[in-house]
């Protein structure tokens, strides 16, 4: 379970407050979904539970599993098995894919891999995400489309099988079959392990479509102004971010 | 590809149509002088471990080309001269220059490609980098000095640590900075050589020792 406990987050560079006193729950096998106009502070969410080191927790906590995490540092957090699919996924001269995944198994596991099984493992899932082979051999993310970076997040999300998911506008990017492929893939990975919890931080209603969250939150001016269900994306999305009437986040949980 | 051995040497010279591909791994200070006659091409990895180089490599033969993987090491204060000489019509260069600095010292490349007035139809390219692990003082020269107009030529300098968005990727996935850096490192500096070759095999020792 993921506690977010009344956080302020400011920019390092600029100490200018991003998130203001955010707090939200996630329980084990819960889906939420975050929306919210351009430069709301969704990202710089994710990028704070992550321990991104561009931000800076000014105030409050984030639990995970009933242990602070604040002053963790990021692979500590990724070790928890916390996993940020992200936005704009990082393309790395040199470095191979599937070295770089087997790398991320044996520092999260601390055991060396077995071979066979992985390369067993990383061929079905590639199969699964209608992903080019070639892929996992080549340098991670180079070169490749919008879409086939997060394919490639989702690859990650089946061979490290994270307990809490971040995804990151893993919508945007992906034509609607691709969509339909990462969205199914998720999915199953849920039905496996279903104490997984997912927060989804998007713009548009499409994508929970097919995830189906609990809850969808919106944010905006770094708060959290209104919860409700799957409903809300959709009224949001007809009627706009500014016709949202602020409700207590509490209320909306009840 | 034919491989030759030439630990003690100081000088390769292929013949005319001679194919060629290399490792090298220098753990001492080298001089080394290469050259290539028409029509030959050389595909060379040279691995050095924190000493001083000096290379040069001519393009003495009409056609020739050479594709340079360079990659160093560097713990203490060392300075790397690489000059690129096109003496003949329609040769081609490539040399890629790759370095971490490891600790709080000076690394220099100084890197020149020559084309002379009468020789036309070359391409010389070079691209350099050095990862500063620390806040070593590193410094790239990248010169072209070139006398004729029918050549094509890129050159490209970075000096930096290991950017921070990419380090923040890696170690999203669980990977400690060392881990991190290591990937980053092999990355760079292996710079397209064959893991199974036993020079690559000790430089791979080296930068895990890191």
């Amino acid at each position: 379970m993921l506690e977010i406990k009344n956080i302020t987050v400011e920019a390092k560079e600029n100490h200018q407050k991003i998130i203001k006193d955010l707090s939200l729950t996630i329980k084990n096998g819960e889906i939420h979904a975050i929306m919210g106009p351009n430069g709301t502070g969704k990202s710089t969410l994710s990028k704070t539970i992550m321990g991104h080191p561009k931000y800076e927790l000014v105030d409050g906590d984030i639990i995970f599993n009933g242990e602070s995490i604040s002053q963790l540092t990021v692979d500590e957090r990724g070790k928890r098995k916390i996993f940020l699919a992200m936005q704009d996924p990082t393309e790395i001269e040199g470095v191979t894919n599937s070295e770089f995944i087997k790398t991320s198994i044996q520092e999260i596991s601390g055991e060396r891999i077995n071979y066979f099984n992985f390369i067993k493992e990383i061929e079905d899932s590639v199969e699964n995400l209608n992903f080019n082979k070639e892929m996992i051999h080549r340098s991670l993310n180079k070169g490749f489309s919008g879409g086939e970076k997060k394919k490639n997040e989702v690859l990650q999300i089946k061979m490290l099988k994270p307990k809490f998911i971040i995804l990151d506008e893993l919508d945007s990017g992906l034509d609607v079959d691709s969509l339909k492929i990462v969205c199914d893939n998720i999915c199953q990975y849920i039905e496996k392990y279903p104490e997984t919890s997912i927060l989804i931080i998007t713009h548009y209603p499409r994508i929970l479509k097919y995830l189906h969250p609990n809850y969808v939150h919106i944010m905006k001016d770094g708060k959290i102004i209104k919860t409700g269900d799957i409903s809300l994306a959709l009224e949001t999305e007809k009627v706009g971010y500014n016709s949202i009437n602020e409700v207590n986040e509490r209320k909306a949980y009840e | 590809m034919n491989k030759i051995m030439l630990k003690e040497k100081k000088e390769i010279t292929l013949s005319e149509n001679e194919e060629k591909e290399l490792y090298l791994l220098t753990t001492e200070d080298i001089s080394l002088i290469i050259h290539l006659n028409k029509n030959s091409h050389l595909n060379i990895y040279h691995y050095h471990i924190n000493k001083n180089a000096n290379i040069e490599i001519n393009l003495d033969g009409e056609n020739a080309l050479v594709t340079y993987h360079f990659s160093t090491i560097n713990y203490s204060s060392h300075k790397i001269n690489i000059s690129m000489n096109h003496k003949a019509l329609n040769t081609s260069s490539y040399l890629y220059n790759h370095g971490v600095n490891v600790e709080n010292q000076e690394l220099i490349f100084d890197v020149v490609g020559k084309i002379l007035k009468n020789i036309s139809g070359c391409i010389c390219n070079q691209e350099n980098q050095i990862i500063n692990l620390q806040d070593g003082k590193s410094t790239i020269l990248p010169k072209l000095e070139i006398d004729n107009y029918d050549i094509v030529s890129t050159h490209s300098a970075y000096i930096g640590k290991f950017k921070e968005d990419i380090l923040f990727y890696l170690m999203s996935r669980g990977l400690s900075l060392k881990k991190a850096n290591e990937l980053l490192m092999k990355g760079l500096l292996i710079n397209q050589g064959s893991i199974d070759k036993e020079e690559v095999i000790k430089f791979q020792k080296e930068i895990e020792s890191i």
